[in-house]
C-alpha cells in the first residue's frame, strides 16, 4: 500500500493537515479499472471511514498473501475532511461549511472549496469508478443503500447492485445536488455511488461489514480483484424509483419515539412510532405506515418540529 | 403593519415566528422587499431593518414632513431567527446554510418552511434588497452585489449611495440562495452588504440608512413632495479585476491596512506571525492596486486562505474587441 497527499495547509499554530489517498497499485502495466472509495465528506458521518478501514485491512493481507489478485488500481480517502471528522461536525470546523456543497462552480476562495476543487481533480486522474460513503445526518438512521440521480441511472445501476445494499434509490436530479462531489463525478463521466449508511456519530458493524462484502464484489466485479476463490455472492438491492417512496412526516412539535427500527416488510397501517407532548403527558400524533413496503429510514432523534422527517417507506411493487 | 407569516411550534419553548412589515400606499404601482437576518449573525442587516420600520412608521403617521408611502414595502428582517436566537450564523438543529435552503418547502424541515415562506411572500416584488455582512471571519466595505445589471437595475443600485458593486459567482449553489430566486424571477435586485459578522456597526448603518431610504424614492414605493432621489455615482467592477490576496503561512494575521481604502501595487497588506514565538512568516504585499473591499477579520488563519480582496482597475478602458 503507498500513502500520498492530495491535499495539505497549515493551521495557525503551524501544524499541517494533510488529506491522504492510500492507493494499492495494480500488477499490471495498465490497470483493468481504476477504482476509488471515499469517506468523510461530512466529518460527523464515521460509517464509511469505518468501511475504509475494513477495505484497507482486508486488501493489505491481500497484498501479503495474493498479490497477483490486484488487475486493477485502487485508491482509499478515508477521511477527506480531516479537522471535521477528528471532532466529529458535519462541516468544515472554522468555516461552517458544508464540504459537499463545494463542487463544480467556479474556483471559491475558501480553503474547502480549493481543497475540494483538488479531491475532484485527483478523483478525476485516479479513477474510473468513484464509490462516495456517506451515514445519514444526525437525525435519520439509513438501511444501506445507494442514491442515484436521475439521468446518471443507466450507469450506475448496473454497477450498484453488486454493491450488498438493501436498495437502490433513484430519486429526481434537485438543484441542491449539482454542488456535491457525487453528481460532479457522474457529470465527468466516472461513474460515481453515492452510498448512504448507517446514522452520524456511530457505526453499525452489521451494516459495514454488509457494505465490506459489497465492495469486494464489486471490485471482483469489475475485474480489478481476481482471485480464485471469489467473495459470497450478495443480495440483489431493490430499485425504487421517486413516485415509490413515501415521506413520513411529523405534523406536531414534540418528541419522537419510534415504535420500530427499519423494517422489511411494514404493513399499511402498521405503527412507526408516536410523537409525544414534551410538557403535558400527552400523545400528539401516532404516526403508521401509510402504505406497506419497506421502512428504510427512520428517525433516531427524538427532538422534532412540524414538518420533520419521520420516516421514508419503498412501496414494492 | 406588523404580521406574523409564519409560526412553527417548538418541541419546548416559545414557536420559530418569521415577521414581516408591510406599508402600502393608495394606489400603488410598486413593490420592494428587504429581507435581512438570512445569517442570524449579520446584525447589521437586522440592525437597518429596524431603523427603516422605525422610519416608515413614522412616514405612516405624517411625522416625517415631506414624506409619503406610495407603493408596497415589505421588510423581513430576522429571516433566520433560531440561528438569531442561538447567536449563530447557521441554526445548529439543522446545520443547513439558509442560503442552501432556497426556494423552500413548505412540507419540509424548518428552514425549508422559513425559506418557502419567504420567497412566496418576496418573489412577485419589482425591487428587492437583501442586507447582509461579510462572510464568516471577513469584514466587508459596504459594496453591491449585483448579477448582470440592466439598465434599470443599475439605476436602482446607483439610489443606494454605495460606492462599488461586484458580480456575485455563480457557484453550483447559486440557485439556492435568496438572490439566485430572484434573479430567476427577474427581480431588480441587490445585495447590500456590510460590516462583519458578528457585530453591530451602528455608526456604518447609519451612513447606509439615507441610502436605503433614497432607493424607496427612487424605486416610487415611497414619495416625498419636495425631494426627488438622487443618482449617485456607483462603480461597477468586474469579477475578472478582482485580485485575491492569500496567505502562504498560517497565524495571526496582522492588517496593516484600512478597510474601504485605496492600496496601491506593492504596499504592505499585513503580516503573518507564528502564534507562538511573534516572529513574521509572511511579509503580505498587494500585487497590484485597488479598493480593499474585503479584509480578513479573525486574526488566526490557516495557510491558503483568503486575507483580503482588492476591486482593482480594468486591465483596458474599453471591451477587448475579438
Ligand atoms: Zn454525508
Amino acid at each position: 500500500m503507498q500513502s500520498q497527499t492530495i491535499s495539505s495547509y497549515q493551521t495557525p499554530s503551524g501544524q499541517r493537515v494533510e488529506i491522504l489517498k492510500q492507493s494499492f497499485p495494480s500488477l499490471r502495466k495498465r490497470p483493468v479499472k481504476k477504482v476509488a472509495f471515499v469517506s468523510g465528506l461530512h466529518g460527523n458521518e464515521l460509517e464509511g471511514v469505518y468501511i475504509c478501514h475494513l477495505l484497507t485491512k482486508h486488501l493489505s493481507e491481500l497484498q501479503r498473501t495474493q498479490p497477483e489478485a490486484f488487475q486493477g488500481e485502487i485508491h482509499i480517502y478515508p477521511t477527506v475532511n480531516p479537522q471535521a471528522t477528528a471532532i466529529g461536525t458535519r462541516l468544515w470546523p472554522f468555516l461552517s461549511i458544508d464540504y459537499n456543497r463545494q463542487f463544480g462552480g467556479p474556483d471559491g476562495n475558501s480553503l474547502a472549496s480549493k481543497c475540494a476543487q483538488e479531491l475532484l481533480n485527483d478523483l478525476k486522474s485516479s479513477a474510473d469508478i468513484v464509490i462516495d460513503f456517506h451515514a445519514s445526518n444526525l437525525h435519520l438512521k439509513e438501511t444501506p443503500q445507494i442514491r442515484i440521480t436521475e439521468g446518471f441511472h443507466k450507469k450506475l445501476i448496473p454497477l450498484g447492485v453488486h454493491c450488498n445494499t438493501d436498495l437502490i434509490w433513484v430519486h429526481p436530479s434537485l438543484p441542491m445536488f449539482k454542488s456535491t462531489l457525487g453528481y460532479n463525478m457522474n457529470q465527468s463521466k466516472i461513474p460515481t455511488l453515492v452510498i448512504e449508511t448507517g446514522i452520524a456519530l456511530r457505526i453499525n458493524q452489521n451494516f459495514s461489514n454488509r457494505i465490506l462484502l459489497g465492495m469486494l464484489n464489486l471490485l471482483y466485479q469489475v475485474g480489478v480483484i481476481v482471485t480464485n476463490n471469489p467473495p459470497a455472492p450478495v443480495k440483489r438491492p431493490i430499485i425504487v424509483q421517486p413516485s415509490q417512496v413515501i415521506q413520513v412526516h411529523s405534523k406536531h412539535a414534540g418528541l419522537f419515539v419510534g415504535h420500530t427500527d427499519i423494517k422489511k416488510k411494514i404493513a399499511a397501517g402498521e405503527v412507526i412510532g408516536e410523537v409525544v407532548d414534551a410538557q403535558n403527558g400527552q400523545t400528539l400524533q401516532e404516526v403508521t405506515a401509510a402504505e406497506s413496503g419497506f421502512l428504510f429510514t427512520i428517525r433516531e432523534h427524538p427532538l422534532v418540529y412540524p414538518g420533520a422527517l419521520l420516516g421514508r417507506i419503498a412501496k414494492i411493487t | 403593519m406588523k404580521e406574523t407569516i409564519l409560526s412553527i411550534q417548538s418541541p419546548l419553548g416559545p414557536p420559530t415566528e418569521l415577521v414581516q412589515f408591510t406599508w402600502e400606499g393608495v394606489q400603488p404601482k410598486n413593490t420592494i422587499s428587504i429581507v435581512s437576518g438570512i445569517q442570524g449573525n449579520h446584525q447589521n442587516g437586522i440592525y437597518l431593518c429596524s431603523r427603516l420600520v422605525r422610519f416608515l412608521n413614522s412616514v405612516e403617521s405624517g411625522k416625517e414632513p415631506g414624506y409619503y408611502l406610495k407603493g408596497v414595502i415589505k421588510i423581513i428582517p430576522t429571516t433566520n431567527l433560531s440561528a438569531i436566537q442561538e447567536g449563530k450564523g447557521l441554526w445548529s438543529f439543522h446545520d443547513l446554510d439558509m442560503n442552501l435552503a432556497f426556494p423552500g418547502n413548505d412540507q419540509g424541515e424548518v428552514p425549508e418552511q422559513i425559506a418557502a415562506t419567504v420567497y412566496r411572500q418576496t418573489k412577485d416584488s419589482q425591487f428587492g434588497i437583501i442586507l447582509q455582512s461579510g462572510n464568516t471571519h471577513y469584514n466587508d466595505a459596504p459594496h453591491l452585489l449585483c448579477l448582470n445589471p440592466d439598465g434599470l437595475a443599475k439605476n436602482f443600485a446607483r439610489s443606494l449611495a454605495i460606492k462599488n458593486a461586484r458580480e456575485p459567482k455563480i457557484s453550483s449553489t447559486f440557485r439556492l440562495c435568496l438572490y439566485g430566486q430572484w434573479v430567476d424571477q427577474m427581480i431588480t435586485s441587490v445585495i447590500l452588504s456590510a460590516g462583519k459578522p458578528n457585530h453591530l456597526d451602528i455608526s456604518l448603518c447609519e451612513t447606509i440608512l439615507p441610502g436605503l431610504i433614497n432607493s424607496l424614492l427612487w424605486s416610487e414605493v415611497l414619495g416625498n413632495d419636495q425631494k426627488k432621489p438622487i443618482k449617485y455615482q456607483l462603480k461597477f467592477n468586474r469579477q475578472s479585476n478582482e485580485q485575491f490576496v492569500i496567505s502562504n503561512a498560517g497565524g495571526f494575521f496582522m492588517p496593516i491596512v484600512k478597510l474601504g481604502s485605496e492600496v496601491t501595487k506593492g504596499q504592505k497588506i499585513g503580516e503573518i506571525v507564528d502564534i507562538h514565538s511573534n516572529t513574521t512568516l509572511e511579509s503580505i504585499l498587494s500585487s497590484s492596486s485597488g479598493y480593499l473591499v474585503t479584509l480578513r477579520n479573525h486574526p488566526m488563519v490557516y495557510q491558503r486562505e483568503l486575507l483580503a480582496i482588492l476591486l482593482g482597475k480594468p486591465k483596458f478602458p474599453f471591451w477587448p474587441i475579438k
